[in-house]
């Protein structure tokens, strides 16, 4: 409980420093480049908030002023990419009402006052995908964004990352475990068929829309007075997922209901980005493979609802294997500060190579996000998101030293460390004043006798 | 003949019996021998304000006093122009979240107009239930004027000025309507929108159909021939006002974040924009300063947990923001904001202390002033008739006899529309506050539900503040704290946790309130079981 208050004030008082200010260099490190291999003894300059150079220590030159992080023994990984976030969301994650909500936006509530962003820089993770939740068939539009703890959350969405919106399937949008209060009735769908009805008619709503303003352009074409068509913001995204500007992500479990969706948006024209935790992907790996569709899991969580009964933790393998675009993900502000941890266990459940295993936590997931030319490993001219460990992050004992966002250091566990003492005193000496103000309001307050008396010498 | 003369004699009665103590009809009064704060200019010492048919005729310190007027001497006292509170939800009841579904609610995207509770074209000058109570209560404060809107909903409707004469409604309007209010409230779960991000959709999507609404009415207004009639809308109607910049819109946005949410929507729609609450002003002076929207500061500032554990339990995070959060109006009057300090969510009796607090936190007693006096008026767009004690202004006036804001002052006399109102004694205010605390809810309550086990009898302590109730519960389920409640003024809901045995979840009440007592059902795992409660 100490440790979390005291982190929270750390959160309150990292500023928003010029974030260019100063080019770093990272020395003498192990680096898990993730693309091309590990490099001993190496290093990294970070330019402009960009990684401006990458090698070993003697092929990389830095200017005399850059700020230099000696990392000798400590092992340097990209930044983690949890590609299933629900951290830093204010209000509900849920827009429960209706079959579909795909009017809302994640992003009109992204919150920078979320302690758990700043927990999950400590455990490397740099990027999120912060969805909307999983109880309607068609949920909001998500968010994909960096944690720049400190910063405006203006600045947190990623400015050319693509427009993303939540799917869900299975027993969370059937209502199967939360029921309406009293007097409501339930909520449509309560079926798996229902779920795939929702989602194929909210296509076919979404042509009639389309011609809808196909005519009305028409007539304006030809010179004709016409009355414009109501814009729908909810069809409009409908509209934009069928052109292919929106990446839709998809909430599922049972290998029945991933075909069904896959069926489906062959069917209406559209494509399935990735399918969120997956858990029987295994099952029709090759299915997934061959539509192109990337798979986001749980290394190990199962039974905990009973469309999860058939998850196995060699899912990740099986999958990756098959040639699934595979990622491990969150789901759990808690998770989302060890997916290391998670990437960790796909060697041991199915045997992938260390570096396929990271790629789980890292470049799998800046592909499915569609940023891999940003994000997801060690390489030039990529952003300089950058984890320090003390030892190699799939150890149990590894802990982040460092993070970098876009160049910028914002966890350092030195200073964290270094300022808990502090924040601690603040709060003391703000409570402390805040009791004494009270006593002493307490005692200057004048009693009811007072007060009649002076009423009375007045009138 | 006989009931006119009838009439006459009683107004005269009424007249001789309050002659001298109340000057209650708008004569002429000469209000001699105090210092006059003006706000338009310096104060000025033993001063004369005349009044005439309610209106102010001149302020002064050497004005003659005319032969026709009651002179009133005021010597030792302060004169100032009675405040203008311009954010209140008075006259309605005080409710964050109405917990009724509208008939069309359930699966209806953007009906505003099928909202039974508010929406754009809710009027509150024809909605506001105003009793004598409460405007004694808030002109006992010195203020004279207010604005008024419903709390509750998304679109709370259009608010309304009015002065707190005794009188009808319609003789009480400074302006109507004012603004257009919009809250960022979620309705209740299941119904369109139930969460944060739902609302803001909403009130976009709700701004878009009015400008397709005033789109297509131009239109067809100008050749109907050959179109399909647009349907009627009274909510996309009242928006257009909106949207042509005619009307402000009431922002009700008390965060940083809420505020540059309320900001992104003002942008997108070209909306005047005014910032309501904005009790997190302190971390961005200059951004509204920048931003050109006038802020009304709710002077209803968060308050410490009572207990010392509970407060320990914080983060820090927390602790400093209601601490700093007083010092918002000093900010921006640094900043150079044109603000107003408001009561808006808070009680009556909350706004002169959350004004003293905010003089604590360094903004200037003249500053406070003219937040409440002027700035409203500039805001709200009435400062022509009120604001300050110039000649042709409304005469509202309030007689102090300390200056104004000072812990110890007392408000001797006031004045509104040249007539005198009656100032309740301290026994009067004790009274009042007593019983306008009560919502009909607080109290304690014996419920009884009837379970398929039997009757499960639990006590509870209620009470309701901004219509979110809180409490403890004891009985069969054992005891704890009351969570997740609301109360509109008929209808309540309330959640105690689940101890069963054999089920664990809360057990959710949602009643009705009759008097002492209250029915409803109870919603838990088990299955819904009707209940009672009375009051103890």
């Amino acid at each position: 409980m100490k440790t979390r208050i005291v982190i929270t004030a750390v959160a309150g008082l990292a500023v928003a420093a010029s974030a260019f200010a100063q080019d770093i260099v990272i020395r003498d490190a192990t680096i898990l480049t993730v693309s091309h291999g590990k490099i001993e003894h190496g290093s990294i300059l970070v330019h402009a908030g960009k990684i401006a150079a990458v090698g070993t220590n003697a092929q990389v030159t830095a200017p005399a002023n850059a700020t230099v992080i000696d990392a000798a023994g400590k092992f340097v990984m990209p930044g983690i990419i949890d590609t299933h976030s629900h951290t830093a969301v204010e209000g509900s994650v849920n827009e429960i009402s209706l079959p579909n909500t795909g009017m809302v936006r994640i992003r009109d509530v992204l919150t920078n006052e979320d302690i758990d962003v700043y927990r999950q820089l400590a455990g490397g993770t740099t990027t999120a995908l912060v969805l909307h939740g999983s109880a309607n068939p068609i949920g909001g539009q998500s968010q994909i964004v960096k944690w720049k703890w400190g910063h405006p959350v203006s600045e947190w969405p990623i400015s050319d990352a693509p427009r993303t919106i939540k799917f869900a399937l299975g027993e969370n949008p059937k209502s199967s475990n939360f029921r309406p209060p009293p007097g409501t009735p339930a909520q449509y769908p309560q079926t798996r068929m229902g779920v795939e009805e929702v989602i194929r008619q909210s296509f076919i709503d979404a042509k009639d829309y389309i011609a809808r303003w196909d005519d009305y352009d028409a007539k304006k074409k030809r010179g004709e007075t016409a009355i414009p068509p109501r814009h729908d913001i909810l069809m409009e995204t409908m509209v934009d997922i069928l052109k292919g500007k929106i990446d839709v992500h998809s909430h599922c479990y049972r290998a029945d209901e991933i075909m069904m969706l896959l069926n489906v948006a062959d069917e209406e024209g559209f494509k399935i980005r990735e399918l969120q935790h997956v858990l029987e992907g295994y099952k029709v790996a090759k299915e997934i493979a061959a539509h192109g569709v990337g798979g986001g899991t749980f290394i190990d969580w199962w039974g905990f609802k009973a469309e999860a009964y058939d998850a196995i933790p060699y899912n990740v393998a099986l999958m990756n294997n098959a040639g699934v675009l595979t990622s491990v993900n969150s789901d759990s502000a808690e998770l989302a500060r060890h997916l290391n941890q998670d990437a960790a266990k796909a060697m041991k459940y199915g045997g992938l190579s260390e570096e396929d295993a990271l790629k789980l936590c890292t470049l799998n997931g800046a592909k499915q996000l569609r940023l891999d030319h940003r994000i997801g490993s060690i390489d030039v001219g990529k952003d300089a998101d950058i984890v320090i460990w003390t030892a190699h992050p799939f150890s149990t004992y590894a802990r982040v030293e460092t993070t970098l966002v876009d160049g910028e250091i914002l966890f350092d566990r030195s200073k964290d460390l270094a300022m808990r003492k502090q924040l601690a005193q603040e709060k003391k000496d703000r409570l402390k004043k805040e009791a004494d103000d009270e006593a002493k309001n307490k005692k200057s307050k004048p009693g009811p006798k007072d007060d009649d008396k002076a009423e009375a010498t007045n009138e | 003949m006989s009931r006119r003369f009838l009439c006459f004699s009683v107004v005269l009665l009424l007249l001789m019996a309050a002659w001298p103590a109340l000057a209650d009809a708008p004569g002429v009064y000469a209000i001699t021998g105090g210092t006059v704060h003006p706000v338009s200019g310096p104060e000025i010492a033993n001063g004369v304000v005349i009044i005439r048919d309610g209106l102010i005729e001149s302020v002064g310190a050497n004005t003659a006093i005319p032969a026709d007027a009651t002179v009133i001497d005021v010597k030792g006292s302060h004169v100032y122009p009675g405040l203008i509170d311009a954010q209140t939800s008075l006259g309605f009841p005080s409710a964050t979240a109405p917990r009724r579904r509208g008939p069309a609610a359930a699966g209806a995207r953007n009906a505003p107009e099928a909202l039974p509770e508010t929406g754009p074209s809710f009027l509150a000058f024809r909605e506001a239930k105003l009793s004598d109570d409460d405007i004694d209560a808030k002109r006992a404060t010195g203020v004279t004027t207010i604005v008024t809107a419903p709390s509750f909903g998304i679109f709370n409707g259009q608010s309304v000025a009015v002065n707190l004469r005794d009188g009808t409604m319609e003789s009480r309007v400074i302006r109507n309507p004012v603004s257009q209010q919009i809250s960022f409230n979620p309705r209740p779960a299941w119904t369109y929108p139930d969460s944060l991000m739902g609302v803001i959709s909403y009130i976009r999507q709700t701004l878009m159909d009015a400008q397709q609404y005033s789109a297509a009415r131009t239109i067809y207004d100008k050749n109907p021939a050959g179109y399909k009639r647009p349907d009627e809308s009274p909510s996309l109607e009242a928006l257009g006002g909106v949207l042509r910049r005619d009307v402000p819109v009431v922002f009700v946005a008390d965060s940083e974040l809420m505020i540059r949410r309320a900001e992104a929507i003002a942008k997108e729609f070209n909306v005047r924009m005014i910032v309501g609450g904005a009790r997190q002003g302190y971390k961005m002076g200059d951004e509204l300063k920048s931003l050109g929207a006038p802020v009304l500061v709710s002077t209803k500032w968060a308050t410490a947990p009572a207990a010392k554990e509970d407060r320990e339990e914080q983060p820090l995070r927390v602790i400093r923001d209601r601490q700093l959060q007083p010092t918002t109006p000093a900010v921006l009057a640094k900043s150079g904001v044109l603000f107003a300090l408001v009561s808006g969510a808070g009680k009556t009796s909350d706004f002169f202390p959350g004004i003293r607090k905010a003089i604590e936190n360094g903004l200037s007693a003249d500053d406070a002033l003219r937040a409440t006096t002027i700035n409203p008026a500039k805001i709200i767009g009435i400062d022509r008739q009120l604001g300050s004690l110039d000649r042709g202004k409304i005469a509202n006036i309030v007689i102090t006899d300390k200056p104004i804001f000072d812990k110890e002052s007392k408000i001797k006399r006031i004045f509104v529309d040249g007539r005198e109102a009656k100032v309740p004694t301290e026994d009067e205010k004790k009274k009042s506050a007593s019983t306008s605390t009560g919502t009909g809810v607080d109290g304690t309550w014996s419920f009884v539900v009837k379970a398929t086990s039997g009757d499960v009898n639990i006590t509870a302590t209620l009470h309701v503040e901004n219509g979110q109730i809180g409490g403890t519960y004891s009985g069969d389920r054992g005891a704890g704290e009351i969570g997740n409640g609301t109360f509109d003024g008929t209808t309540l809901q309330f959640s105690i946790a689940g101890r069963g045995q054999e089920e664990a979840g809360d057990w959710v009440f949602h009643g009705t309130l009759h008097g002492a007592n209250m029915d409803g059902t109870v919603s838990t795992t088990l299955g819904t079981f009707p209940f009672t409660g009375s009051r103890k």
